[in-house]
C-alpha cells in the first residue's frame, strides 16, 4: 500500500515530478559521460606521456634525468639492456643514445636534443615516423642520417640532403664533432620538439659522441599483466646486483607534471560533479519539504488512521526511491548514449582553441577524446547519485514522521 | 436541543458518577496550549463517561473544547493534565507510536473535510485502515465490499476522491471507520460542509450502524440535526462540560 501510495503520489504533480527527475537524470548522465569522456582522455594522456617518456619504466645513469649531462652514460650498455630485456614483465626494451647538443650550418646554429634510436624498436612504442613531413626516417643506406623538426630545418636553412655538423660533449666531457646529412623533416605540432628535436640511428650517435658500448637510456615497456611500480621495483632488483650507479624511474616519477595535471583535472572533474549534485541535491529536499508542507493535514491523516510516524517518513522515502529509479534509469540511457555518441565521433581538443596548450612535451591539442566505460567508476557514480538523491528526501521524510497527527489535522482547516 | 425532545441533565459537571463499565472515560482533563509566550486553555478540568454503543454529540460553540475533547479521546493529543482511559488503555500516556496503533486497533475517524487519501479509490480508502492491520485479502474484500454496498457506494467503488460528491466521500469515510469494528467512532462535525438531505442520509446511516453493530458513536458537532438524533448531548462551554442531556430513543 505504501508503495502504491507513493507512486500515485509521484504522479499527482506531473510537471513537478518531471522536472526534478529531468534534473537528477541530466545530472546522473552528464556524470557518466563525464566520466567516461576524462577516462579516456587520461588514458589517452597517460599513453602519450609513456611515449613522451620514453616508456613505463626508464633506465640511465644516476642523476641522469634532472641534469641530462653527457658524462652520465649507462658505460655497460649491452650488458644492462640485456637484464632489462630479460625480465619478467618487460614486453619490450628499447635502448637509446641521448645527445644535447649544438647543430650547424654555414647559415646558423642552434640547439638540438638528438635521439639515437632503433627506428623499429621506437615504432612499437610510438612511431616517430608517423610525424615525417620530408625526406624519410633514417631508412635510407647513408651512415650518418639526420632527421630534424621543421621549425630546426627552417632555422639552419636546411635542405634534404644538406650536411649539418653536430657538436656535443662526449661522456668524458670533451667537445666532439660529427658530421650528419639531413635524410627527413619532422613536424609534431608542437613548437619546442619542431624547434630541437632531432633523430639519427643508435650507432651513427654513439659514433658521434663516442659512446661505443654505451646507452643513455633503456625504456621498459610493461606487459598487460604487470603494473609499472611492480616492474620498476623489480628491475631495481635486478639491476641493483648488475650495475650499481643506475637510476629506474616509472614514467610518473619521469613526468611528474603530467601525473600532476591528470590529478588536478581529476579533482576538479570530481568538483565540479559534487557542486552539481549538491545543488541539485539542495532543490530536490527543496521541493520534497514543499511536498510535505503541501500535503501536512494528509499525512495527519494517515497517521490519524493509524499509520505509524515512521511509515509516513517510509511513505516519503518511497516515493523518493521511485523518483530517483526513474530518473537514473533516464540518466543511465542518457549516459550510455552519450558515452556511445562520443565513442562513435570523439571531441578534438583542437575544436576547443587549446592548440597552444603542452603538457610535458605533449602537444594537448593532438588529443581527441573519445569515451571509455570504466565500471567500477560508473558504479561507483551510480551508487553516489543513487544514495545522495534518496539521502536528500532524509530530512523531508524526518519531517513527516515527527508531524502531530492533531496539528496536522487542524492545518487548513 | 428540540423542546419536542425529552431531554433530562443526567449528570452534571460536579459530582458526576462514573460507571464501572464506561468505555471511555475522562478525568479531570485539562489542555493548555501554548502560543509563544501565551497560554490558551483549550479545556479546564473535564470528567466525562461514555458507555459502550453510545450515541453521543458533544455540542458547543466555536473554541468549547470539542475537537480538543474529540482528539484527547482518540489519542491524536495528549492532555496537559488529566487521564483519558479508552477501553482500558490510558491514552494519555502512550508514545507516538503506541498512539498510532491504538487508533488503529480501538478507533474510527470521520473527520469534516480532506477525509480521504486522494490518490486511492474508494475502495482502496475503505480498506486502508484494515490493510495497515494486516487483515487477509478475502476478509477486507468482504467487509469492505459488503460496507460499500450497505452505504449505495457499491458502483463507485473505483473512483477516485475527486470523483466524488461530499457526501460520497463521507460515505467512503464512515465505511473505513466501520471497517475495523472499532471500539469507538470519532466523528468530527461529520456533515459540516454537506446539505441537510445529504446530511440527514448520513445521520440515517449511523444510527442504523450504530444500532445494528452496536458500534459506540461520539460526535462533535454544532449541526442540530446531529444534536437532535444524539441519545446524548454533552454541552462544553469554554473549555468544561456545561451540562449533559439524555433523551429516549431519537
Amino acid at each position: 500500500m505504501i508503495w502504491r501510495i507513493a507512486w500515485r503520489n509521484l504522479w499527482r504533480h506531473r510537471t513537478r515530478t518531471v522536472i526534478m527527475g529531468s534534473a537528477v537524470a541530466l545530472i546522473y548522465g552528464l556524470t557518466l559521460v563525464g566520466l567516461g569522456i576524462n577516462d579516456d582522455g587520461h588514458r589517452r594522456m597517460l599513453e602519450e606521456a609513456t611515449a613522451a617518456a620514453g616508456g613505463d619504466v626508464l633506465v640511465h645513469d644516476e642523476g641522469y634525468w634532472d641534469t641530462r649531462a653527457s658524462d652520465r652514460v649507462i658505460r655497460r650498455g649491452p650488458d644492462v639492456l640485456e637484464t632489462v630485456r630479460s625480465q619478467p614483465g618487460v614486453r619490450l626494451a628499447i635502448p637509446r643514445v641521448l645527445v644535447n647538443g649544438l647543430v650547424s650550418t654555414s647559415a646558423a646554429s642552434s640547439a638540438v636534443h638528438l635521439r639515437g634510436v632503433d627506428p623499429e624498436l621506437e615504432a612499437r612504442l610510438t612511431d616517430p615516423a608517423d610525424d615525417l613531413v620530408r625526406g624519410s626516417f633514417l631508412a635510407g643506406e647513408r651512415s650518418d642520417p639526420i632527421v630534424l623538426g621543421a621549425r630546426l630545418v627552417e632555422k639552419l636553412e636546411l635542405e634534404l640532403g644538406d650536411r649539418v655538423v653536430l657538436t656535443a660533449s662526449d661522456p668524458g666531457g670533451e667537445l666532439t664533432r660529427a658530421l650528419f646529412h639531413l635524410s627527413g623533416v619532422v613536424e609534431t605540432g608542437t613548437r619546442e620538439l619542431d624547434e630541437m628535436m632531432g633523430y639519427t640511428s643508435i650507432e651513427a650517435a654513439r659514433e658521434a659522441v663516442g659512446m661505443e658500448g654505451m646507452l643513455t637510456q633503456v625504456g621498459a615497456l610493461a606487459a598487460e599483466e604487470v603494473s609499472v611500480d611492480a616492474l620498476a621495483a623489480g628491475l631495481r632488483t635486478a639491476l641493483g646486483e648488475r650495475a650499481d650507479g643506475l637510476e629506474v624511474l616509472t614514467w610518473r616519477e619521469a613526468v611528474p607534471e603530467m601525473v600532476g595535471f591528470i590529478e588536478l583535472d581529476d579533482a576538479l572533474g570530481y568538483l565540479y560533479m559534487g557542486i552539481l549534485l549538491v545543488v541539485v541535491l539542495f532543490s530536490i529536499t527543496n521541493t520534497f519539504l514543499m511536498a510535505v508542507m503541501e500535503r501536512v493535514r494528509e499525512l495527519g491523516l494517515l497517521n490519524a488512521l493509524g499509520l505509524r510516524g515512521e511509515r509516513i517518513g517510509h511513505l516519503l522515502l518511497a516515493e523518493t526511491v521511485l523518483l530517483t529509479g526513474l530518473a537514473m534509469a533516464a540518466g543511465f540511457a542518457l549516459g550510455l548514449g552519450g558515452h556511445l555518441a562520443v565513442d562513435h565521433w570523439g571531441i578534438s581538443v583542437a575544436a576547443w582553441g587549446l592548440e597552444e596548450i603542452e603538457i610535458s612535451g605533449l602537444d594537448v591539442a593532438d588529443l581527441v577524446f573519445y569515451s571509455t566505460i570504466d565500471p567500477a567508476k560508473w558504479a561507483l557514480a551510480s551508487a553516489l547519485v543513487g544514495v545522495a538523491t534518496v539521502a536528500s528526501a532524509l530530512y523531508p521524510a524526518w519531517k513527516a514522521a515527527r508531524l502531530s497527527p492533531a496539528e496536522a489535522m487542524r492545518f487548513y482547516e | 436541543m428540540s423542546d419536542e425532545a425529552a431531554t433530562a441533565p443526567v449528570v452534571g459537571p460536579e459530582g458526576a458518577t462514573w460507571s464501572e463499565d464506561a468505555l471511555i472515560r475522562v478525568r479531570g482533563v485539562s489542555k493548555v496550549y501554548r502560543q509563544g509566550e501565551l497560554e490558551v486553555p483549550a479545556l479546564r478540568g473535564v470528567d466525562l463517561d461514555l458507555a459502550e454503543g453510545e450515541f453521543t454529540a458533544m455540542a458547543g460553540p466555536s473554541g468549547s473544547g470539542k475537537t480538543t475533547l474529540l482528539n484527547m479521546i482518540g489519542a491524536l493529543d495528549s492532555p496537559t493534565e488529566g487521564a483519558v482511559s479508552v477501553a482500558g488503555h490510558d491514552v494519555g500516556t502512550l508514545d507516538r507510536g503506541e498512539a498510532a496503533d491504538f487508533r488503529l486497533d480501538h478507533v474510527g475517524f470521520i473527520f469534516q473535510a480532506y477525509n480521504l487519501v486522494p490518490v486511492l479509490t474508494a475502495y482502496e480508502n475503505a480498506e486502508f485502515t484494515l490493510l495497515l492491520r494486516g487483515t487477509p485479502k478475502e476478509e477486507r474484500r468482504e467487509r469492505v465490499e459488503g460496507l460499500l454496498e450497505r452505504v449505495g457506494l457499491a458502483d463507485m467503488m473505483d473512483r477516485r476522491p475527486p470523483e466524488l460528491s461530499g457526501g460520497q466521500q463521507q460515505r467512503v469515510a464512515i465505511v473505513r471507520a466501520l471497517a475495523t469494528h472499532p471500539d469507538i467512532v470519532l466523528a468530527d462535525e461529520p456533515t459540516a460542509n454537506l446539505d441537510s438531505g445529504t446530511s440527514g442520509e448520513l445521520l440515517d446511516l449511523m444510527q442504523e450502524l450504530n444500532r445494528k453493530l452496536e458500534t459506540t458513536f461520539l460526535f462533535s458537532t454544532h449541526d442540530e440535526t446531529v444534536i437532535r438524533r444524539a441519545r446524548r448531548v454533552i454541552r462544553l462551554l469554554d473549555g468544561r462540560v456545561d451540562r449533559v442531556e439524555t433523551r429516549d430513543e431519537a
